[in-house]
């Protein structure tokens, strides 16, 4: 028992900060990926008072927008990757920083 | 046909009727944010879902034989099972798994009946639990593993069962909160629309998840009874019309949508809007792959329901039944013991009765209890037309309010 709740609070610790960066970090810039997108359209697309016409379409906002959801898709893909390597013996490794697939030790 | 040839291929029926109870059983911990904020039509989403387990199943090649070891001991370290079990042509091991499945069988229809998103891994592990005390005493249970690393039934399912929904809970509070300031000052028409593509995204990840996941439990078992009974000499892989039939089975259990159970997370614990929708289901997402990637083994429907819990409570203002969560995690206590206590008896009855004898009553007894089930949901039934239905506080018992309090 002491020993199975020593090595749970070590995987789960890494598990939480995980889980933070990639469950909330990653909707995080989703959701300020949808904001720039509503700042680059303008208009409509953001509260503004009735009877006015809205804020003034920022170009700027849809650029930082699409740059925002292009790194969300790649947090994705690294999920999928994640996925097929391990069925197929194989794992992520961060070692250089940017992912590599290695064989399982 | 040997006897053991005969209770082998009930095995091999249940084990995928296992599998099939474990795809309807489970579709709710992926789709029911998507179906409850209108991101998909229901139909829609229990065939994405259906399709994505299908292709993570394939995609989970992994060997999975020694799934059991976890929690009982009927198999050496390599996949073969023990010799003491194997005499006879595996009758006396072929029962305990036939029993065992049993178990998590019926109690996955009973919490379905019920619509309690109960966890299936539980449910599979309580019954083989059970089935192996009955068989082989209290000895036969791997109760805390060797003290090397995170094992046993404490090790793998006790304490992942009670740290996984709190942390997919914290991960999914913090999302919603966050999501919630970054996109003040945006007009929700802009949002919801953004947000559905993020559920849709994240609710499949979840789906490919739960299929590389769950599937390869059952091509494990199925597996070992194949061994157990000469069929199959091979421990580094799972023949591959096992691996074709459990895909199959899992695919269609989910596709079938097991709308009393999504109905419960979707509608009675929290009402869900999109950017709740898509903050649970990242979450989801992202603790059961990290999980997965660290060893740490846990159920995806108490991480499903802590993600949801947590996007209830990180945003402001939300209104979370806890009565039904309350009453979810009391099915997530007794799950464990009582598709054990189904279990042990399935097991004692089949060894009273004996080989083929003592099989085939104890498949009966359980073609049994799933066709009364299935004839009592009959009578309120819930489909892809109503899963949506406002929570009718009369019919499920949630949290009232007092006389005159309002709310």
């Amino acid at each position: 028992m002491g020993n199975n709740l020593q090595f749970s609070f070590e995987a789960i610790w890494k598990v939480l900060l995980a889980g933070l960066i990639l469950g909330a970090g990653l909707p995080l810039l989703f959701a300020l990926g949808v904001r720039s997108l509503a700042w680059g359209a303008g208009g409509e697309a953001e509260v503004h008072a009735d009877g006015t016409t809205g804020p003034k379409p920022q170009p700027i906002g849809t650029v930082l927008g699409w740059l925002l959801f292009a790194v969300v898709l790649a947090g994705i893909a690294l999920g999928i990757t994640f996925i097929v390597a391990s069925g197929f013996g194989k794992q992520l490794s961060f070692e250089h920083i940017f992912p590599t697939i290695v064989d399982k030790h | 046909m040997t006897q053991s040839t005969v209770i082998l291929v009930l095995v091999i029926v249940t084990a995928l009727g296992f599998d099939f109870t474990n795809g309807f059983h489970d579709t709710a911990n992926a789709m029911a944010t998507s179906i409850a904020t209108g991101a998909l039509r229901p139909k829609m989403a229990v065939a994405l879902s259906g399709f994505l387990n299908l292709v993570g199943a394939f995609l989970s090649v992994e060997v999975a034989l020694t799934v059991t070891n976890a929690v009982v001991k009927l198999q050496t370290s390599n996949g073969t099972p023990k010799e003491s079990l194997t005499a006879d042509g595996g009758v006396a091991l072929l029962l305990i798994i036939l029993a065992g499945l049993v178990g998590g069988i019926v109690w996955n229809l009973l919490t379905w009946l019920l619509g309690l998103p109960s966890s299936s891994s539980h449910a599979l592990f309580g019954g083989l639990i059970g089935a192996t005390v009955a068989g082989l005493g209290w000895a036969g249970v791997n109760w805390n593993g060797n003290g090397t690393k995170l094992d046993g039934v404490v090790g793998k399912v006790i304490l992942p069962a009670i740290m996984s929904p709190v942390v997919a809970g914290i991960v999914a509070a913090v999302g919603t909160w966050l999501i919630y300031r970054a996109v003040i000052g945006v007009a929700q028409k802009y949002t919801d629309n953004g947000f559905r593509w993020g559920q849709i995204g994240s609710a499949s990840l979840v789906s490919l998840a739960h299929g590389t996941n769950d599937a390869q439990k059952t091509m494990g078992v199925i597996t070992l009874a194949l061994i157990a009974s000469g069929h199959w000499t091979d421990t580094k892989n799972i023949p591959f019309w096992v691996k074709v039939c459990c895909a199959l089975a899992i695919a269609l259990g989910t596709y079938l949508g097991g709308w009393r159970i999504i109905r419960t997370p979707g509608k009675g614990l929290v009402e869900i809007s999109p950017p709740q929708g898509m903050a649970a289901e990242s979450a989801s997402a992202a603790v059961i792959l990290a999980s997965s990637h660290l060893g740490f083994a846990l159920s995806t429907t108490h991480v499903a329901t802590g993600s949801i819990l947590g996007s209830g409570v990180g945003r402001p203002g939300a209104q979370v039944r806890w009565r039904v969560a309350g009453r979810m995690v009391s099915a997530w206590l007794i799950t464990l013991p009582a598709a054990g206590i189904v279990g042990a008896i399935m097991w004692y009855i089949g060894d009273a009765l004996g080989g083929v004898a003592g099989a085939i009553v104890i498949f009966v007894l359980l073609l049994a209890a799933a066709g009364y089930m299935y004839l009592r949901s009959r009578q309120a039934p819930v489909g892809h037309h109503n899963v949506n239905d406002e929570w009718d506080e009369s019919t499920a018992p949630v949290e009232r309010v007092p006389a005159g309090t309002g709310n």
